[in-house]
């Protein structure tokens, strides 16, 4: 909960009404800055900068050959911006535009491909085309005969003719050209300068750097000879090799000619013997393969084994996170809240400083603290107390960690929403002669309630999602003894996603890792509506 | 043994940390360098660690892209310049986080923003060769010059795919003012190291890292008993059906592991940052990690050697090759071939990388020339008897649950044989 990650409902404006009213009154400074000579300048360099970025991602995106919506879309968008800041009218779409398209570009677009990719079968061995499979597949089946020699090779060139002066393992040296195969250097035309060949019979010695500029010419560079052809293996050496695989772009087909095998595309991107289901090709590509990987998710027993667990666990953590920080941290703001407390700027200085912090330093160090045997925390009270090698106290121990991270960020919001209640309403109450707790019962909670309701839902999702201090403090250990696939008693389910997507799973399985990912959005997204459906009648109290 | 060095244990992380965010911006991704799951393949602590740039690494215009990481980067800079200005070609020398460098290829390869050349380890070879990112390259003629066991290493289903500069693997460090010569059997290292530890010498007499437990340290004693982790073919490649971790040998050396946690041998709490502290400080008389750790110790005299027989077998380490791969989407394959064979292939520039990377070359008249270094002569010997590190793409599901299996035993949480043959089920589960 804590950081820059934040879900942005504490962001928005909480003032009710108070840029749309400012709007609706045509008073809102904004509006008036607009027609200033500065606002226009500004306005004018703004909209410039858009029109260049757009120009520059229209060059980008034909020069890497992209898709022809791409462009469009692109331009589209540009043109629109220009019409909506140019135009007089249309001011609240001027407020809204801004947002929509970030909403669109950081959430939106992530989430449509997250989807996308959960139906895909995206990981180890599926990443490419399969244009780019069969050109991998070709290119890895060449090999260098055996017993062919090894020449050592210099580029030549006469006009758009290539050649090379080949040097043969006994230092006999030949001028190879695809026309006349190997011809001897002592019946050339041979000049030399300082005992180097720049010349022979009219073909001239290349540097790397001129051979690089005609690369595609040395690269289907062919030098017949008896046994076969000789070609280049790098600037430097040629030998003789063989492509023993092939593609028939009419069949569809790929045959090797080393065992006459012959292998056809299947739906599940892969070359497949027609013979031997069990013998492919390496690599394959990318196919869409529907609902499988959610069939899988939920049947298969690797996957599904500790799930429930995990699950379980996934929404205690979050809950004892948030109401434990949202407690500590309401507590601490209504103490620094009293008037009467001397230093008070200085203890909420002091209070930040684990949100200041960035999670991922500070969790390691709480590791090292907690060290059983070398850890600190043990040292100084003389116990070897298991913080994170036993289960249960590795779960008190995350908690806990979760709980020094993530008061401050509650306590900044609770300080805030407490400010914001009227003092009369408590003048009010003590007339009656209502007792602190009566107060605090009935006039603080509701009122801070409104404000900060919100926040604990995302907060609630963010600590279903809290991937950093599981990683970072334990690692999801201790382990799950006798689960099916590793799993750990501190695993919340992101962290248990990312085990089997990413490091157990045999390599890596995108594809699975988006499907749970949807799974977990499907399940946090539940959970905020109906929150979000609990916390309305609060806000009501309001109006 | 005062309190503050309790202390220091959490300084490397907080220095790492604050390498990593020096000048970049805070990551946002939950960052990967720390290796808290699988210790091998991201090498604990390394200088390595840094990251470099957290920004997206794009594609340089030049003739030659070479990635690399920040230790190995300056060491190819008078090599790249001079392949450069020799043949009239530009080369581009880009810094990536070594750990990045296998994430990147193999999604900015295939979208055409990747290197011509890359530096990696041999056991990215499954993953990158099924992925179809990485293209062959032709080691004929090389072969009487590199270490057979490299040239395996980057051998893949009958093509050659990198060219090997560097070798690694684990020895045994020993504190010489505590312990003047080296034990000739793992028996008699027990004895000496519960006896320092007893009468207060040591806080512990010997580490390597255990937590989270290190399936990789605790490799050679595995062996050691007869258990391997996939058996091998003729060929010398792995055979991925024929998993070893519940074999009888493997068996055997899980209830060694629970011994040595009960005797008190072996602490279940030593991460890779309090292995380097605690023999680093005196305060152990022997370490197991490998050269890498080399420059970790200057205020302790130490020296090197293979770790001795246990029990009579005799302890094959996993053996890490470091080497050179081209993109399968390099612009400029041929040029890329060029500078590897005649400009990497050379004792000059294997002997500039073991400079900076302290790991024993690859290439035999380089690894001759820094062998006057005892300590590189016996990470050397010590490699004799390794077995290469498993590169089959399966091997990405042997390290959790096996790392998991260790830490119930540690625990005490099942028995020994137990839980190595529910690691084996849950990866056999995984691979079909």
């Amino acid at each position: 909960m804590t950081t820059t990650t934040s879900p942005g409902t504490d962001t928005q404006p909480s003032v009710p009404g108070g840029v749309d009213a400012a709007i609706r009154h045509g008073d809102h400074p904004l509006s008036r800055f607009g027609d200033t000579l500065m606002g226009v300048f500004v306005k004018l360099v703004l909209l410039g900068a858009v029109n260049g970025l757009g120009v520059l991602m229209i060059v980008r995106i034909v020069g890497l050959d992209g898709p022809w919506w791409g462009v469009a879309t692109v331009a589209v968008t540009t043109l629109l911006l220009d019409g909506i800041y140019l135009g007089k009218r249309k001011l609240p779409l001027k407020y809204l535009i801004p947002g929509t398209i970030f909403l669109l570009i950081f959430q939106v677009f992530p989430f449509v491909y997250t989807f996308y990719i959960a139906f895909t079968n995206y990981g180890l061995g599926q990443i490419l085309t399969q244009d780019q499979a069969i050109e991998r597949i070709e290119r890895v089946s060449i090999r260098t005969l055996p017993d062919a020699p090894r020449y050592g090779a210099v580029p030549f060139a006469d006009g758009d003719d290539v050649a090379l002066l080949l040097t043969s393992p006994d230092d006999e040296v030949f001028l190879g050209t695809p026309d006349d195969g190997l011809l001897p250097l002592a019946e050339l035309d041979v000049t030399e300068v300082d005992g180097r060949i720049v010349a022979v019979d009219g073909y001239e010695r290349l540097s790397l750097g001129a051979a690089q500029d005609r690369i595609d010419a040395f690269t289907a560079l062919r030098i017949p000879v008896e046994e076969g052809e000789i070609e280049l293996v790098s600037l430097s050496a040629a030998t003789m090799r063989e492509q023993t695989r092939f593609y028939d772009p009419d069949t569809g087909l790929l045959t090797d000619e080393l065992t006459g095998a012959v292998y056809a595309p299947s739906d599940r991107g892969r070359f497949v013997n027609v013979e031997d289901p069990a013998d492919t090709l390496s690599p394959g590509w990318r196919v869409v393969v529907g609902t499988e990987n959610f069939v899988r998710a939920f049947t298969n027993e690797a996957i599904r084994g500790p799930f429930a667990r995990v699950l379980v666990w996934t929404y205690a953590f979050a809950f004892l996170s948030t109401f434990g920080t949202f407690a500590l941290g309401l507590l601490l703001a209504i103490t620094m809240n009293d008037a009467r407390l001397k230093g008070r700027r200085i203890y909420r200085l002091a209070m930040i400083v684990p949100y200041a912090l960035p999670t991922f330093m500070t969790a390691l160090i709480w590791r090292g603290m907690m060290n059983r045997s070398f850890g600190v925390i043990n040292e100084m009270i003389g116990v070897a107390v298991p913080w994170l090698n036993d289960p249960n106290w590795a779960r008190f121990s995350v908690v806990l960690v979760n709980l020094w991270f993530g008061f401050p960020y509650m306590f900044l919001i609770s300080t805030a929403a407490l400010q914001s209640i009227p003092s009369d309403l408590y003048e009010a109450a003590s007339v009656d002669g209502a007792s602190g707790w009566q107060r605090f019962r009935k006039i603080t909670l509701p009122l801070l309630l409104i404000a900060t309701a919100p926040v604990l839902v995302s907060t609630f999702a963010f600590n279903f999602n809290n991937f950093n201090v599981i990683y970072l403090l334990t690692g999801g250990n201790p382990p799950i003894a006798g689960a099916a696939t590793p799993a750990g008693h501190t695993d919340i389910l992101i962290t248990y996603t990312y085990r089997i997507a990413f490091e157990s799973g045999g390599g890596q399985d995108y594809g699975m890792g988006a499907t749970i990912a949807v799974l977990t959005f499907v399940l946090v997204a539940a959970m905020a509506a109906l929150s979000f459906r609990w916390i309305r009648p609060l806000e009501e109290i309001n109006e | 043994m005062s309190n503050w060095r309790k202390w220091l244990a959490v300084v490397p992380a907080v220095a790492l940390v604050l390498a990593a965010c020096n000048g970049e911006e805070p990551v946002e991704e939950p960052p990967v360098e720390e290796p808290v799951e699988e210790p091998v393949e991201e090498e604990p602590v390394d200088e390595e660690e840094e990251a470099v740039a957290e920004e997206p690494v794009v594609r340089a215009d030049a003739d030659l892209v070479i990635w690399a990481d920040d230790t190995r980067a300056p060491a190819l800079r008078s090599f790249a310049e001079e392949f450069g200005a020799e043949n009239e070609v530009e080369v581009a020398l880009q810094e990536v986080a070594f750990d990045d460098i296998r994430d990147r290829l193999i999604t900015a390869g295939p979208a055409g923003e990747g290197p011509d050349i890359i530096i990696g380890a041999h056991d990215w070879l499954g993953e990158l060769v099924e992925n179809g990112v990485v293209a062959p390259i032709d080691l004929t003629g090389l072969q009487d010059d590199l270490i057979d066991v490299a040239i395996q290493a980057f051998t893949y289903v009958g093509q050659t795919y990198g060219l090997p500069y560097a070798t690694e693997n684990v020895g045994l460090f020993r504190n010489t003012d505590l312990v003047p010569d080296a034990p000739a059997t793992w028996e008699e290292l027990e004895e000496i190291a519960l006896g320092l530890q007893d009468d207060g010498t040591v806080r512990q007499g010997i580490v390597w890292p255990s937590e989270p437990a290190d399936p990789y340290h605790n490799y050679p004693i595995v062996t050691a008993y007869g258990g391997y982790v996939f058996g091998m073919e003729d060929d010398g490649t792995y055979d991925p059906s024929d998993l070893g971790i519940d074999s009888p040998g493997a068996l055997e050396a899980a209830n060694k592991f629970a011994e040595m946690i009960d005797t008190g041998l072996m602490s279940a709490d030593i991460s890779y940052a309090l292995m380097l502290d605690l023999f680093g400080g005196g305060d152990a008389a022997f370490a197991i990690t490998g050269p890498w750790a080399l420059a970790d110790f200057p205020d302790v005299n130490f020296e090197v050697s293979p770790i001795p027989p246990v029990d009579g077998g005799t302890p094959a380490p996993f053996v890490g090759v470091q080497g050179f791969m081209i993109s399968a989407f390099a612009e400029n394959e041929l040029l890329a071939q060029t500078f590897l064979l005649d400009y990497m292939a050379t004792t000059e520039a294997q002997v500039a990388l073991y400079e900076v990377g302290n790991r024993p070359p690859a290439l035999i008249s380089a690894f001759e020339e820094v062998a006057d270094d005892p300590n590189i002569e016996a990470f050397g010997e010590a490699g004799i008897d390794g077995v290469p590190m498993p590169a089959i793409p399966e091997m990405a599901s042997v390290w959790e649950a096996w790392t998991n299996a260790y830490e119930l035993i540690y625990e005490g949480e099942m028995e020994p044989e137990a839980a190595f043959e529910d690691a084996a089920s849950q990866i056999r589960a995984l691979i079909d």
